[in-house]
C-alpha cells in the first residue's frame, strides 16, 4: 500500500471527510424520521452541518479543576477511534479499506472506546451532572457490551471467520441471516441503540434529569467533535448490522437502502418507549438480552457441530 | 346543606374543652380566637378529632388606626388565621400578636406540613414562628434585607431612589 | 461546582434552571449512587408580590391581576376571587354566568391536564407522547380561543358575571372538540395503562398511602390518586356545580401511575360535563351590578382548581381597595409529599415525581419586585425598564 493511497483512505474516502458527511447524514436523517413519527416537522437537511460549525467556531471553555489535557484529548482520541474502526467495515458496500483476520474484534474494541472516552470526559470533569452521567454511560457501556458482541459473533461462526469482509462475503452468498438468527438480529438493532444512547437507552443522556449527563461541561470544539464520533459510530454501526444481519454489503446502493431501512427500525424504536432507568436498561440486558445472545450462540454452535 | 351544619357543630364540641370565644362569620365558617397558649391545644384538637385538614395559614396586618389629637397611638398589631377545612365548612382558629413581640407557637409539632405556610409568615410578616423546624428563606431572595417584611401595610416597596448604591 | 459538600453528601440540585423544570424552582437531592436519601425545596423564583400588588389595586383591577398568578390555571384563580367579592357584596352571579364559569372552568381543567400529560411523559423520556398530547391540546386552547378571543388568559369573569357568551355555533364546535378529545383520551389511557416501558417507570413508584396524603396536606389529584375523597367540586359546590356535579374519582393505588390515571379519568367526567353544560345552559342574563366599594368584611372563597384545591381569604375595609388578598395556591400543599415520598427513589425518577404533582411554579410565588444584588431601585418604570434592557445589549 503507497503512502498517497493510505492518506487518501484516511482522510477522504471512505475514512476522514466522506465518513464524517455520512454521519452527519444519517444523523439528519434519524432526527427527521423521529420528528415525523412524533408529528413534529424536524431539522433541514443541513441542520446537523450547521450544528457542528456553529460548534467549532464557538468558544471551548475548560471548566477549573478539570484536566485540561485530557478535557481536550478525550474528544479527539473518541473520534480517531471512530474513524480507525470505519476502516474495517465495508463503508459505502466497498471493499473495506484495511482489512485483516480478526479485525471484527479490534472494531468492536475501537468502537467502545468511543463511549469509554464519553465515560471518561464525565469522570474527568467536577461537576454533578458529568459524575452521573459517566457512572451511566460506563454502567451502560458494560451492560449492553456482551450481548452486543454476542449478536455479532453468530454471523462470525457461520462464517466462520473473524474478518469482517469475509463474513460480508459470506451473508452475500447465503440466506440474510435476520431470517435464520432472528433473535441474534433483534439483540444486534437493540444493542447498537443501546451503544448508541439513543431513547429509550438514553439515561445516560437523559435530559431531564442530569442535563446531559457526561457532556455537561463540553461546549465548541469537544462537544463537536464527541457529536461527530456519535454520527459515524451510528453510520458504521448500521453498516456492520446490515452487513451481517441483512445479507451483506455488495455496492454502494444495497449499503443505502439497508441501513436505511434499519434506521427506520431504530428511529420507529426510539419513538415508541418512554426512557428506561439505568437499572432497568442494565436488568434488561442481562436478564433478557445477554440470554437471548447465548441461546442464539449454543443453537448456532450445536447446529454447526452436527454439521448441518 | 346539612353536612356543613353538622361538620361546624362537631368543630365547637371538639373546642369547646378549651373555652374558646366562638363565633360563626358566615354560614360555613367558624371563627376562634386563640392565644399562644391555646392556639397548639386548639390545632391538637382539631387534628386528633380528625377535623379536616390546615388549608392555609394566612397573615394580616392591622395598623392601629391613626390616633386623634393629643392621643397616643395604639400598638399596631398582627393576626394569624389558621384555616382548617372540612367539607364545605372551615374552622379559623385567629390568633393576634403585637409588634413589639411577634411570637406565635408553630403548630409543626402537629401538623408537620405546616412548615411550608409558616416559613412564608415568617418571611413576608416578621413573626417569630417558635420552634419551627426550618427558619431558611423559601419566597424571597436570599439577598433580601433583614427586617423588611413585604407584607406588613408600612412596607411600601424600597422607594424609587436607590438604597446604599454608589454612584446613584 | 463542587461535587462534594463538606459533609461528604452528594447533592444534585436540580433547578432554577434545569432542563426538567419549565419554571425555575430550586431543589437539592442528596444521594447516594442512584438512590435519593433527602430533599429539599426553595421557591420564589418567580415571586412577583401579588398578594402585595393587590393592596394597592381596586376590586376590579384586582380580577384582572389575580388571573395573571398562573398562566395554566388563570380562570380558576378569577372564578375564586370573583366568589370572594360577590360573597363580600351579598350578591351571586346570574345560573347563565354560573353555568358559562363552570364551562370554562372544565375547559381549562381539560386544558391544564393535557398540558400536564406531556410535561410529565417528557420527564420520563417519553417524547413521543409528550408530542400527541400536546398536539391534541391545541384543540382545547382552540376552543377557549374561539370562547374568549384569548389561549391563555381567558378574561371570562367579571365581578357579579361573566363577559362571554356562549351561542349555538359555539356550542357545537364545543361539541365536535370535546368528541375528538375524549376519543383521543381514550388512546392516552390505553398508553399509560398498557405501555410496558412507561408502565416500568410509573407504577409503584412514589408511593403515597391514604393516611400520609391526609398528614401531608395533599389536595387535588396527588390526594386523589392515594384514595383521599377531597375535590371541592363536591364538598363545598360553588357556581353551578350543584346543578351539573362532578362524579368523585379516586384511586387507591397512590403511585404515579395512579396520578395519570386519576387526571385522565377526570377529562373524561371534564368532557361529560361540558356537554351537559350545554345541553342544559340556563338561560338568563349574565351579569348583575356589584358595588364599586365591597362592604366590610372577610370571605374564604375555595374552588377546585386543575392542581386541587385553591383558597381564596379577602379582606375588605369598606373602600374600593381590598384590604387583604390571601391566595392559597394548591401546588404549595403538595410539595410537603413530593419531598417525603422523593426518598428511597432512584434520582432517575425524580423529574417524573416532581412532575407528579403537576406544580406550578408561579402559582407558589407571588412575589415582591425586581430584586438585584444590593439595595438596588426596585420600583422600575416601563420606560427606565426599556432603558435598561437597550443598555444592557448594546
Amino acid at each position: 500500500m503507497n503512502t498517497p493511497l493510505s492518506l487518501l483512505y484516511l482522510l477522504i474516502f471512505p475514512g476522514g471527510l466522506f465518513l464524517i458527511a455520512m454521519g452527519l447524514v444519517y444523523e439528519w436523517a434519524d432526527r427527521k424520521l423521529v420528528a415525523q413519527f412524533q408529528n413534529r416537522i424536524g431539522p433541514r437537511w443541513f441542520q446537523p452541518l450547521a450544528d457542528v460549525i456553529k460548534l467549532l467556531a464557538k468558544e471551548e471553555i475548560i471548566p477549573a479543576g478539570v484536566s485540561s489535557g485530557l478535557f481536550t484529548a478525550l474528544p479527539i482520541v473518541a473520534v480517531a477511534a471512530a474513524l480507525t474502526a470505519a476502516l474495517n467495515v465495508p463503508m459505502f458496500g466497498l471493499r473495506p479499506a484495511y482489512s485483516f483476520s480478526g479485525d471484527l474484534i479490534v472494531a468492536m474494541y475501537l468502537l467502545s472506546l468511543m463511549t469509554l472516552c464519553t465515560g471518561l470526559a464525565g469522570a474527568n470533569t467536577n461537576d454533578r451532572f458529568s459524575l452521573i452521567g459517566a457512572t451511566r454511560t460506563l454502567t451502560q457501556l458494560f451492560s449492553y457490551e456482551a450481548p452486543f458482541m454476542l449478536a455479532l459473533l453468530g454471523p462470525a461462526i457461520m462464517a466462520g471467520s473473524w474478518n469482517i469482509s469475509e463474513i460480508n462475503a459470506y451473508a452475500e452468498s447465503h440466506l440474510w441471516m435476520v431470517v435464520t438468527q432472528p433473535i441474534g438480529a433483534l439483540v444486534a438493532i437493540i444493542g447498537l441503540m443501546g451503544k448508541l444512547e439513543l431513547p429509550p437507552f438514553d439515561a445516560p443522556e437523559a435530559e431531564t434529569e442530569i442535563v446531559s449527563g457526561a457532556l455537561t461541561e463540553y461546549s465548541g470544539r469537544g462537544l463537536a467533535l464527541f457529536h461527530i464520533g456519535k454520527d459515524i459510530e451510528l453510520v458504521i454501526g448500521l453498516t456492520m448490522v446490515s452487513a451481517f444481519y441483512f445479507g451483506g454489503l455488495s455496492n454502494p446502493i444495497y449499503f443505502i437502502v439497508k441501513t436505511v431501512v434499519l434506521l427506520l427500525i431504530t428511529a420507529g424504536l426510539q419513538s415508541l418507549f418512554a426512557r428506561l432507568r439505568i437499572d432497568q436498561t442494565v436488568g434488561m440486558w442481562w436478564r433478557l438480552g445477554a440470554l437471548l445472545a447465548l441461546l442464539q450462540l449454543l443453537v448456532l454452535i450445536v447446529f454447526k457441530g452436527f454439521g448441518l | 346543606m346539612m353536612d356543613t351544619e353538622k361538620f361546624l357543630k362537631s368543630a365547637e364540641e371538639l373546642l369547646s374543652p378549651l373555652g374558646l370565644p366562638l363565633s360563626r362569620s358566615a354560614s360555613f365558617r367558624l371563627d376562634a380566637i386563640v392565644t399562644t397558649d391555646t392556639l397548639v391545644p386548639a390545632a391538637k384538637a382539631l387534628m386528633d378529632g380528625k377535623w379536616g385538614y390546615l388549608s392555609a395559614i394566612t397573615g394580616l396586618d392591622i395598623p392601629a388606626p391613626a390616633p386623634a389629637e393629643g392621643e397616643t397611638p395604639g400598638e399596631n398589631h398582627m393576626e394569624v388565621l389558621y384555616q382548617f377545612c372540612n367539607g364545605p365548612a372551615v374552622t379559623t382558629l385567629r390568633i393576634t400578636v403585637p409588634y413589639s413581640k411577634p411570637v406565635v407557637p408553630s403548630i409543626c409539632g402537629i401538623i408537620p406540613m405546616a412548615t411550608l405556610y409558616e416559613r412564608e409568615i415568617i418571611e413576608m410578616f416578621g413573626i417569630t414562628m417558635e420552634g419551627t423546624p426550618n427558619t431558611d428563606k423559601l419566597l424571597l431572595p436570599d439577598d433580601w434585607p433583614d427586617g423588611v417584611f413585604p407584607l406588613r401595610k408600612e412596607f411600601t416597596g424600597f422607594g424609587t431612589k436607590p438604597a446604599g448604591v454608589e454612584g446613584a | 461546582m463542587e461535587a462534594q459538600t463538606t459533609t461528604g453528601k452528594f447533592v444534585v440540585p436540580i433547578g432554577p434552571q434545569h432542563p426538567a423544570l419549565k419554571e425555575p424552582g430550586h431543589f437539592e437531592f442528596t444521594v447516594d449512587g442512584e438512590i435519593v436519601t433527602g430533599a429539599s425545596v426553595r421557591l420564589g423564583f418567580v415571586h412577583r408580590g401579588i398578594e402585595k400588588g393587590a393592596e394597592a389595586r381596586n376590586w376590579v383591577q384586582n380580577m384582572y391581576m389575580v388571573e395573571r398568578v398562573c398562566g395554566i390555571c388563570s380562570h380558576v384563580h378569577a372564578t375564586a376571587y370573583a366568589l370572594g367579592v360577590e360573597q363580600l357584596a351579598g350578591v351571586t352571579a346570574p345560573p347563565r354566568a354560573q353555568a358559562i364559569r363552570e364551562l370554562v372552568a372544565e375547559l381549562e381543567r381539560v386544558h391544564s391536564h393535557m398540558l400536564w400529560l406531556g410535561v410529565a411523559a417528557h420527564e420520563g423520556g417519553f417524547d413521543t407522547l409528550f408530542m400527541y398530547s400536546w398536539r391534541d391540546r391545541e384543540t382545547v386552547m382552540d376552543l377557549l380561543e374561539a370562547i374568549c378571543g384569548n389561549r391563555v388568559h381567558y378574561s371570562v369573569n367579571l365581578l357579579g358575571g361573566v363577559k362571554y357568551d356562549i351561542d349555538d355555533k359555539l356550542a357545537d364546535q364545543l361539541r365536535k372538540g370535546v368528541d375528538f378529545l375524549e376519543g383521543r383520551c381514550e388512546h392516552y389511557m390505553k398508553v399509560v395503562t398498557t405501555d410496558e416501558t412507561f408502565v416500568g417507570r410509573t407504577k409503584n413508584v412514589g408511593k403515597m398511602s391514604k393516611e400520609e396524603a391526609y398528614e401531608l396536606g395533599s389536595v387535588g389529584p396527588t390526594a386523589r390518586a392515594s384514595g383521599v375523597d377531597r375535590d371541592i367540586r363536591i364538598d363545598a359546590p360553588y357556581v353551578s356545580y350543584e346543578q351539573f356535579p362532578v362524579k368523585l374519582i379516586t384511586d387507591d393505588a397512590g403511585d404515579l401511575q395512579a396520578r395519570f390515571v386519576v387526571r385522565i379519568k377526570e377529562l373524561y367526567e371534564s368532557f361529560r360535563l361540558i356537554r351537559e353544560i350545554l345541553d342544559h345552559m340556563p338561560e338568563g342574563e349574565l351579569t348583575v351590578k356589584v358595588p364599586r366599594r365591597i362592604p366590610a368584611g372577610e370571605a374564604i372563597s375555595r374552588v377546585e382548581a386543575p392542581r386541587g384545591e385553591l383558597l381564596y381569604f379577602l379582606k375588605s375595609n369598606g373602600t374600593d381597595i381590598p384590604d387583604r388578598v390571601k391566595i392559597r395556591t394548591p401546588s404549595l400543599c403538595n410539595w410537603s409529599s413530593v419531598v417525603n415520598y422523593a426518598v428511597g427513589h432512584k434520582l432517575a425518577d425524580m423529574p417524573m415525581l416532581l412532575a407528579g404533582i403537576d406544580p406550578c411554579f408561579s402559582c407558589n410565588d407571588r412575589s415582591v419586585t425586581i430584586h438585584r444584588g444590593g439595595n438596588v431601585q426596585n420600583d422600575w418604570s416601563w420606560e427606565q425598564l426599556r432603558q435598561y434592557g437597550i443598555a444592557y445589549y448594546r
